[in-house]
């Protein structure tokens, strides 16, 4: 039998494997496959890109036997395999169409290669083919070491933002992954916002992308693992972005005013889920300029260091419901002193604008616009995430909404922006606010 | 013994097939299970027209089991940097010695490959290491080509490259 880590080296794309198919007469037929992708140690998928002879073949005969090279080593395998159906939908069949639009644009293929779906094959027995072979090369980062070492950190964090960081540094020192962002889902609006970042020029903290654009959105919408070794231009941010500007009408031409920060050139990207109790909570998303830069490995500590956020993130959620009370009996702090600073909210998407400069909307905006009214109104400056949970003017998607995610965003558009309001943490689920200028409340359209 | 309907390779096509391509051939058992094997190059007899593959026997038993228990057996020839591919199919398909410059011919291929695959990012180890196999281990199946196809991905994959020359006996003759 093969090591499942060979057979997934094999399958990656770099040699095509070659699949031998016999028709009911008996007459053999021999091609090229395009793409395969391991599912578990008894099945695999190969693409199905034409109704060609193959096909037609194992519609009459599932048996096929596939010749695949180790792309390092030369060592060929035969994997016999047993046709069982073809999935023209749903994760698998999403994560071979990123692949294969990679594998073709880097093979000089877009336009031909299209995923009419993604056979799936029994695998039957599997054999070593005699032959020379060549030394496997030491891997540059020892990826069990690097997500144990990584791993040890995340427990340590507090709460959610100190969580994202831990887990963006330790891929930056363990993992060598220079770029990084962290996505979180807003499942009332079907879009991605962005938390956390590593590698860019500007963080991109705040930038929006719905679900299902890019290999981000489809890794969300499929909560599927993707992993492309040649970036094209179909599942580039750049297109996707124009195309989603041209869509929205006025509301939602704000988003723009935040860019998503991702390389301009990438080569490779792997999106994988964070998972939640139904829905993922997010999207971590790598990417490299360099070409076929995460391999296999890469992809299976990135999957358990995902798993690991998605936990502690609940459970930072399920400590919230028994945290405190904010303490609204505390002194009221004197007000700031200068002239005002005009704060207007729009009630049509829930911006909020400090000045004339953009700074966030949907729900952190409206957790902004709550805070800024207890302060103004009542001098309120003690708050604590599970009272925002409660109160209806912050309009929460549902009660198992991410707030924590969105205070993260909150408070770190905040600090990026140096706003004369900021927020500061004081314990578990509690925070102040700061406000260094008088402020000036104004809803733009209330009614709406 | 039956007629099999005979092609006569054009000079480009049969130098094609002596180029640096990768050529791996089909067969299968009488269960209907494929076989499949990797081959180290090819020669084209200008004469009979009859194609012989070479491939390493360890590498090679299942296919030459069954090529030449049912005589069938389809060979692809492919061009990586092009992806010009061109599948050939046989029923009279045979083992035969090696003749005098069969193995000249193997060592052409390996170097004519390596190139090849050079160009594309690959080393000329790997190569090596893939088409390695002692002289004394080679073994060649030949067979007359009676189908060729372009299987050039694509929508016209699996077309019929030109029809046979000779057309299979008339059903019902006497």
């Amino acid at each position: 039998m093969i090591p499942v880590r060979a057979l997934r080296d094999c399958l990656d794309g770099v040699i095509p494997g070659v699949v031998s198919t016999c028709a009911p007469d008996g007459t053999p037929n021999v091609a090229y496959m395009s793409q395969g992708q391991y599912l578990d140690d008894q099945h695999l998928a190969l693409s199905y890109q034409f109704f060609n002879r193959t096909h037609q073949n194992l519609l009459a005969n599932p048996r096929v036997t596939l010749g695949l090279i180790h792309p390092q080593t030369a060592q060929q395998y035969r994997v016999h395999l047993t046709y069982q159906r073809t999935e023209t939908e749903g994760p698998i069949f999403e994560s071979m169409k990123a692949k294969l639009a990679g594998i073709a644009s880097h093979t000089g293929m877009s336009g031909v290669f299209r995923l009419l779906g993604s056979d799936i094959y029994r695998i039957e027995r599997a054999e070593v083919v005699p032959g020379s072979t060549l030394p496997a090369p030491p891997p540059a980062v020892d990826p069990l070491l690097a997500l144990r070492t990584c791993m040890e950190r995340l427990p340590l964090s507090p709460d959610a933002e100190s969580l994202l960081d831990a887990l963006l540094d330790g891929l930056q020192a363990h993992f060598a992954i220079e770029q990084a962002l962290v996505m979180m889902l807003d499942p009332g609006r079907d879009r991605l916002y962005t938390v956390a970042s590593r590698g860019y020029a500007t963080s991109g903290v705040g930038s929006e992308l719905p679900v299902g654009d890019g290999v981000i959105g489809v890794a969300a919408r499929e909560q599927v693992p993707i992993r492309i070794s040649h970036v094209t231009s179909e599942y580039a941010y750049g297109l996707a972005m124009r195309e989603g500007a041209e869509r929205q009408g006025l509301g939602d031409r704000l988003e723009t005013e935040i860019p998503f920060p991702g390389l301009a050139a990438p080569g490779s990207q792997l999106a994988v889920p964070i998972p939640g109790a139904r829905e993922p909570l997010g999207v971590l998303f790598v990417e490299s300029p360099t070409e076929m830069r995460f391999t296999h490995a890469d992809e299976d500590a990135l999957v358990a260091l995902a798993t690991q956020v998605g936990g502690l993130f609940r459970l930072f959620l399920a400590e919230l419901e028994l945290a405190d009370e904010a303490q609204s009996g505390t002194p009221r702090e004197p007000p700031p002193a200068g002239p005002p600073l005009r704060v207007r909210h729009y009630a049509a998407n829930d911006s909020v604008f400090l000045g004339d400069d953009y700074l966030i909307k949907g729900v952190a905006g409206n957790i902004l616009w709550t805070l800024l009214q207890d302060h103004q109104a009542l001098g309120r400056t003690q708050f604590s995430n599970r009272e925002l949970r409660a109160d209806p003017r912050v309009r929460l998607p549902d009660q198992s909404d991410n707030l924590e995610a969105r205070l993260v965003l909150l408070h770190r558009r905040l600090a990026e922006r140096q706003a004369c309001v900021q927020l500061e943490k004081t314990g578990r689920g509690r925070f102040r606010l700061l406000v260094a200028r008088p402020l000036e409340l104004e809803d733009m359209d209330p009614g709406a | 013994m039956p007629a099999h309907p005979t092609l006569q390779l054009d000079p480009d096509l049969a130098r094609f097939l002596a180029g640096g391509v990768s050529i791996n051939a089909g067969s299968a058992s009488a269960t209907g299970v494929p076989s499949l094997c990797r081959a180290f190059g090819c020669r084209v007899d200008p004469g009979t027209g009859r194609i012989t593959v070479f491939f390493a026997a360890p590498q090679a038993a299942d296919l030459v089991r069954d090529a030449t228990r049912s005589g069938a057996l389809a060979v692809v020839f492919s061009e990586p940097p092009t992806h010009r591919t061109v599948q050939i199919k046989g029923q009279d398909a045979r083992l035969e010695p090696l003749a005098e410059g069969d193995l000249a011919c193997v060592t052409a291929y390996r170097a004519a490959f390596a190139q090849c695959l050079v160009f594309l990012g690959f080393t000329e180890v790997m190569v090596r290491t893939l088409l390695d196999c002692p002289d004394e281990a080679l073994v060649a199946l030949t067979f007359t080509p009676s189908a060729l196809f372009n299987s050039t991905p694509g929508a016209q994959a699996g077309t019929p490259l030109i029809p046979a020359l000779m057309p299979p006996p008339a059903t019902g003759a006497p």
